[in-house]
This record gives C-alpha cells, structure tokens and sequence, in this order.
C-alpha cells in the first residue's frame, strides 16, 4: 500500500512538475562560420545545424524544404543580418511555422547587431544591382568584428538557457582569448604587405581589407549579382596595370574564367578563397579558414 | 486493477493539489495583498529602468561630445608623418593612428549609416510594393478559332499582365497581400483590371498551422499557383488552362498543416467558390463554379546534397449539381446535366541544384499529371430516362531545363491532353524555349510551339513563337511556393 502511495505521489508530482530545460538547445545557423562560432559557446549544450555546407554563395544558399523541420523544431536560428540572407531566410522561416524564431522575437539572433557597416548604399535603385540596403554584410571575414558575433551568439543562448549561462561565458572568453591570439599572428603575418591592392569577384572583402590594412581595388562583377561586361572588364584591366594590383580573389562559388583572364592579362597572382568555413578543403572552422585566407595572400605576395 | 489504482491515486493527489492552490488563492484579502505586492514592484522596477535608461542617455551624451572635441583638435593639428608599423598592443583592431582623414572616413560611414537607418523608417509601416510587367510578342500560324489556345492568329504584341503586388504583416498575429492584375485579352485585345489576389495569412497559430482566407490561389498541384511570369516557360500549360482553368484562383479559405515530423511533409486542405482564372477562358469546357474542395499533400527527398526530389498529390472536387448545360454532346449523349467533378493531380520536380554554384548551373525536370472523372446525368434525345454517364480524361506536361550561366538556361516542354469532357479529342504540344535573364528584374524568353489536334478535337495543327519580355520594378521577394 505504500508503495503505492509513493509511486502515486511520484507520478503526480512528474506530471505537475514545470518542465526543467534539460535538452541541448537547437540552433539553426544560416552559414558555417556562425555554426561553428556558436559550436564554440555552446559546447555541449548546443546542437547546431547550418543552412549551409560552406560551399554555397552567402546569398544563394539554395531553399530545401528539408530544412523547414530543423527550423521548425529550433530555438534560435543564428544570421549574419544586413539582408545577407535575403534570397532564402525569410521563406524558410515563414514555411517553418516557428514563431519563436521570427524576426522581433528571442530566437532571431541577428548577428550584425553593433556592427557599423560599410558600403551602405546612397540609393538602393536597382540600377546599382542587388544592393544590400543596410550595407555590406560580409563583415565576418574580419575577425575583430567576428568577436562581436561570438559575444551576441553568447547573450541569446544565455537567454535561451540560463542553467549553462556560466558555462557559455567561460566557453566565449576561452574562445575569444584564442581569437584574439590569431588575430595578433594575423595582423603580424599580414603586417609587411599593407597598402597591397586587390580586387575579388563579389564584394566580399571590404570588411577583411579594412582590418589588415589592404586596400580593396574594386570588384569583378559589374554590380553586385550582375555579371561583368566586356567594357568592364577592360576598363579594370587597364585600371588594375595603372594601379599594379597583384591579386585577384576569386570566391568558390563564381566561375573562375573571367578571373583567370584578368590574372593572366596583368600578371596577378589569381587567389581562390573561402567565404565561409567548408569552402574549400581543410578550412572547417573559423580559424582555419581565416589561416586559409591570410596564408594563401602572404604566400602569394611573397612571390 | 494495478493500473486503476494508480490513476486513481495520482488523479486524487492533482486534485488535492489544485483544491489547496484554488483555496489558497480564493482568499480575498490575500489576493489584494499580493497585487498590492506586484504593483509595488512594477512600480519599483519601472523607477529603476527610467533611471537606468537616463543614466545611459548622459553618458552617451558626454561621449559625444568628448569625441567631437577630440574630432576638432586632431582637424586643427597637423596630420602624424609616421604610421605606426608594428601591431598594435590591444590587438582587437583599434586603429593604429588617428587622421583627419580617418575622422572624414567615420564621418561619412556614421552618416550612410544613419541615412540607411531613416530609409527603413520610412517603409517601416508601408507594405513591400512591386510591379511585374509581362509583353507577349507573337507569330501564330493560325488563328484563335482554329487552334483553340486563346493566340489571335497572325503577328500580334499585348501586353499579357501589368501586376501591382503589395504585402505586408497585418498585425503580430497575420500577414496579408494584394496582387492587382491589369492584362489584355488575347483574342480580343480588351484591357481589364482584375483583383488577383487579396488575402489574410495567419503567422502564428499553434501545431504548425496556417490558415489562409480571402481570394487567393489555392494550393493545388505544383504550377497552378505560380503566376504567368514566374513559369518556366511562356505560356501555361494546355492541360491546367483546360482542366482548371489555368491558375488556381479561388474565394475561399485553405488550412495547412506542417506535419511535426523530421521529414518535410505538408498537408494542405481548402474549400472555395469559384476555381480558376476565368471560367470563360479559350479552351475551358467546364467551369468549377459553386463550392470546390480541395487537398494537396507534399514532400520532399534530398537524394544527394546536389540532387533534390518534390513531389505531390492533389484531389479537387466539385459536388454541385447546379451548372447545367444542355448543348454539351460528348460521348455521343446528347443532353445531360453536369453532376460532380473531381480532377486529381499528381506532380513530381526532380532538381540538379549544385550547392557551390546554382547560381550558374542547374538542371529541372518536373511533371504534372491530372486526372480528369466528370460526372453527369445524361439521357437520350431529351427524354424523360435518364442514367448517369461518366467522361474521364488525362492530360500531362513534361519539361527539362538546363541553365548553363547565371543569365542563359533552355529547355524543352511536352505536353499531352485528352478533353475533359470527350476523351477521344486529344492534343499534342511540342515547346523548345530558351531563356536570357539579363539580371534578376528583366527576363527575354524566346518560345517555339507546335500543337497537334486529332481530328476529333476540331482544331488544326498550329505553330507559333513567342518573346515574353518580363520585368520587375519595386519590392519582389521569391515566397516559399516559388522555390
């Protein structure tokens, strides 16, 4: 009989008893460097997902239906803001039918939150192309900025599950410590070649130019989303023998003949280099891609 | 027994429980005292947030002004000679040496910024509005009589629809949108204004539900509820302008329902009067007018990272008895009375799209199938005998397009029909097209098409090409169902 009793009290107390936020907490990132950012906070009490495999363009991560249950099952779903991910974000989110990670609520973590942009548009006409209204959102590729995005990913898993906030914190300064050591050797490595001139398929690189003192010459397409023309690429060729710019950046994801041919015509050295963590082989977290991108424009510029 | 005991205890222990609680609570002048409490720290809270809040503002204020000052003294000094070389010591990017020209930089990035913070303030409470403007140039062989897909004969330019597309939330709890639609008849050149769409979607009902209302396009099949200049060629298929009457449009409401499973899988369900675009359209034989039902269900399989897999299944059914027609003699019957209607869909889009580059490069290969059971209360030579009779019909279409560049792709589409309502009246349709997408907002698509009729049908063999230039000014944002 008390046995009974006490399995009955037990039973009662598990079904009235407010649910304790025991499970890992579901993240959906839109790309792989957020991924792995957040990976780094949230340790053991994250799951996390990205949207992208590290490959895709940032703006045309294509918009599989089989992401509509990660994102409807999630309780944060990370960006990177600026409209970056206007082409596909908000019709997944729509489609997901999760209110909690809407726009205005807890579990839109938008990145580029105290961020000050670069390139905001004077006109957002469309005879400038695909302009982002708010400005440039590649601003990951500086990593000074990339901390703040750290810092932001940290506050909203701290929201979202306040038992492991001491956690997260301790995970945050433990990775930023790191974040700033590279950023030291970076600036070190990166330091003899300030005022190096560039150019790059999309505009990637402003954000990355600023930080490292290079000086980014211009871009490839003709306006963002808007492939170049024959004058275009003429008048950049000329323009880039006037200037002597030694390296052009292609991104993965543009095809790499009108690179290639500017390259060849001025004698540059033609860079590939990630956008993204995945982007190309062996460049799986932040760090690794940021290594990647740094390397690959001191070796070349050694030459 | 053991089990009834159990219940029985725990079920007596919630009750205790939530007695205790309701006791405690249904004390009056305890319930004073504690909202007496909460007022008290809400008025606490709200004093300290204030403070916070004007503390920050000060603070704020003064450091403007230090920088402003600071800003006035290195503008009047001379700028440095040396730029300092060796990293930093705080090495989080603090920039190594301050110029006039560094101030003139933040300067003008602190103002594109607040001029791009005002551009969104602006629109912050007006919807997203867009223009969709569609010209048909075209060359048949025959003319509209003759072939029966609504192309006057001859060459002919019209201007197939003008779309004003306005969308935004209604409130936290529903969006809504307004697609207004100015076109051209083909055959006869009449210019109308129609309402396309004018709509109310729900944003945030529980279980993964949304229901929608108003007249909308329903979601039925996979491009019933795409307008005319987002289909991936120029013209509608013959197969949903004749058994649908082309798009979906209907007055009605439609739940869906995202099943909360790890697999992508949506149902969808609706009622309306009315379905499609015009129920007079060339080549329509039976409107669906009065009530319909429809349901669709859809998935969805990742074959490979590069290679995806949709597909999905409709029914819409028209159980009114109400539209009669007695001129109508297929089969050999020569008077009936039109009774249920039900036309069934089955759709499959298997999709290349290269993760790194589908900006350049893709391959789509989708198909439709539609099923045609029309039911009628037939009799012979008017008389008073009557017995049911059934017409059953099926049409499909095919296509493949391959896109090669981020502005060319081409492709080819074939099509099949018999008539919904004499299925011995069959037509072929051959399309080769190619498409120039000059940028995002402004397409050119050239068109080939031969249509084949049976003799039965009463139409002639027709061949026609077609430049649909199309463009977009404004807002225009690719939804979930044109993915």
């Amino acid at each position: 009989m008390k046995t009974k009793l006490l399995f009955s009290a037990l039973l009662a107390l598990a079904v009235g008893a407010p649910q304790v936020h025991a499970a890992k907490v579901r993240v959906v990132t839109t790309l792989t460097d957020l991924a792995d950012l957040t990976r780094n906070v949230g340790g053991e009490s994250v799951e996390v997902h990205s949207l992208a495999t590290g490959v895709e363009d940032t703006h045309g991560v294509p918009m599989k239906p089989s992401f509509v249950p990660l994102l409807n099952r999630a309780d944060l779903v990370v960006l990177v803001g600026f409209d970056c991910e206007h082409a596909f974000l908000p019709a997944l989110l729509e489609a997901s039918r999760n209110p909690r990670i809407q726009p205005g609520h807890a579990g839109y973590v938008d990145c580029s939150k105290g961020i000050t942009p670069v390139d905001v548009p004077k006109s957002t006409d469309h005879s400038e192309g695909d302009v982002h209204p708010y400005g440039n959102p590649h601003y990951l590729l500086d990593p000074v900025l990339a901390k703040s995005a750290v810092k932001t990913i940290c506050a909203a898993l701290a929201a979202a599950a306040p038992d492991h906030q001491a956690d997260f914190e301790k995970n945050r300064d433990a990775y930023l410590a790191k974040l700033d050591a590279k950023i030291a050797e970076w600036q070190n490595q990166l330091a003899p070649f300030k005022g190096t001139k560039f150019v790059s398929y999309h505009e990637h690189w402003p954000y990355f130019a600023d930080r490292f003192g290079l000086v980014y010459f211009g871009t490839i397409e003709l306006k963002p989303g808007i492939d170049p023309t024959p004058k275009h690429i003429e008048e950049m060729v000329s323009a880039m023998k006037a200037e002597h710019v030694p390296i052009v950046v292609r991104e993965p994801q543009f095809p790499e003949k009108v690179p290639a041919l500017i390259a060849r015509q001025t004698g540059a050295t033609l860079l590939t280099l990630p956008i993204m963590p995945g982007g190309v082989p062996h460049t799986d977290t932040y760090m690794a891609e940021m290594d990647y991108i740094v390397n690959s424009f001191v070796n070349a510029l050694k030459k | 027994m053991k089990l009834k005991t159990i219940l029985g205890w725990s079920s007596a222990l919630c009750l205790c429980a939530i007695i205790a609680q309701a006791q405690e609570t249904n004390q009056p002048a305890d319930v004073e005292q504690r909202l007496k409490q909460m007022q008290e720290t809400f008025e606490k809270r709200q004093q300290e947030m204030q403070e916070q809040f004007e503390r920050k503002t000060a603070a704020q204020d003064a450091e403007i002004e230090a920088l402003k000052k600071q800003l006035a003294a290195t503008v009047t000094n001379p700028p440095p000679t040396a730029v300092t070389s060796a990293p930093p010591a705080n090495l989080t990017g603090t920039p190594e040496t301050v110029t006039p020209e560094k101030f003139k930089e933040l300067d003008e990035k602190v103002n594109e910024v607040a001029a791009a913070q005002k551009k969104t303030l602006m629109s912050e409470f007006n919807p997203a509005i867009g223009f969709v403007g569609e010209t048909i140039f075209s060359q048949e062989s025959k003319g509209a009589p003759q072939n029966g897909t609504g192309y006057p004969g001859g060459f002919d330019v019209y201007q197939r629809s003008v779309e004003l597309n306005a969308s935004a939330s209604v409130d936290p709890f529903a969006k809504g949108w307004v697609v207004i639609n100015g076109s051209a008849d083909a055959s006869t050149g009449e210019t109308s204004l129609d309402v396309e769409e004018a709509a109310l979607q729900t944003t945030s009902l529980p279980w993964n539900l949304t229901l929608t209302a108003g007249q909308f396009f329903a979601e039925y099949g996979r491009l019933a509820y795409i307008h005319d200049h987002e289909l991936p060629f120029v013209n509608r298929p013959m197969v949903l302008d004749q058994y649908i009457d082309g798009e979906s449009k209907t007055y009605g409401a439609q739940a869906s329902w995202l099943v909360p499973i790890e697999h992508y899988v949506n149902l969808t369900g609706g009622f309306g009067t009315q379905f499609g675009d015009s129920p007079d359209a060339i080549g329509s034989y039976r409107s669906m007018g009065a009530v319909n039902y429809w349901g669709r269900l859809s998935t969805y399989f990742d074959l490979t990272p590069n290679w995806q897999l949709e597909c999905g299944a409709s029914a819409l059914i028209n159980p009114d008895s109400g539209n009669v027609n007695d001129e109508l003699a297929p089969n050999g019957i020569t008077t009936l009375t039109e009774t249920r209607r039900l036309v069934l869909d089955g759709d499959l889009k298997v999709s290349y799209v290269p993760l790194r580059d589908n900006q350049f490069n893709s391959l789509t290969w989708g198909t439709e199938v539609l099923y045609s059971d029309n039911q009628y209360l037939a009799s012979n030579d008017g008389g008073a005998t009557t017995f049911n009779e059934a017409v059953r019909a099926w049409g499909m279409y095919s296509y493949l397009t391959y896109k090669w560049s981020r502005s060319w792709s081409g492709g080819f589409l074939f099509e099949f029909l018999q008539n919904d309502e004499d299925n011995s009246a069959r037509t072929y349709g051959y399309s080769p097209y190619l498409t120039w997408a000059i940028s995002h907002w402004n397409q050119l698509r050239l068109q080939y098409t031969h249509t084949q009729p049976n003799s039965a049908t009463g139409y002639q063999p027709n061949d026609g090409v077609y430049l649909q230039w199309c463009w977009i000014i404004g807002s225009h944002s690719h939804g979930w169902q044109q993915r």
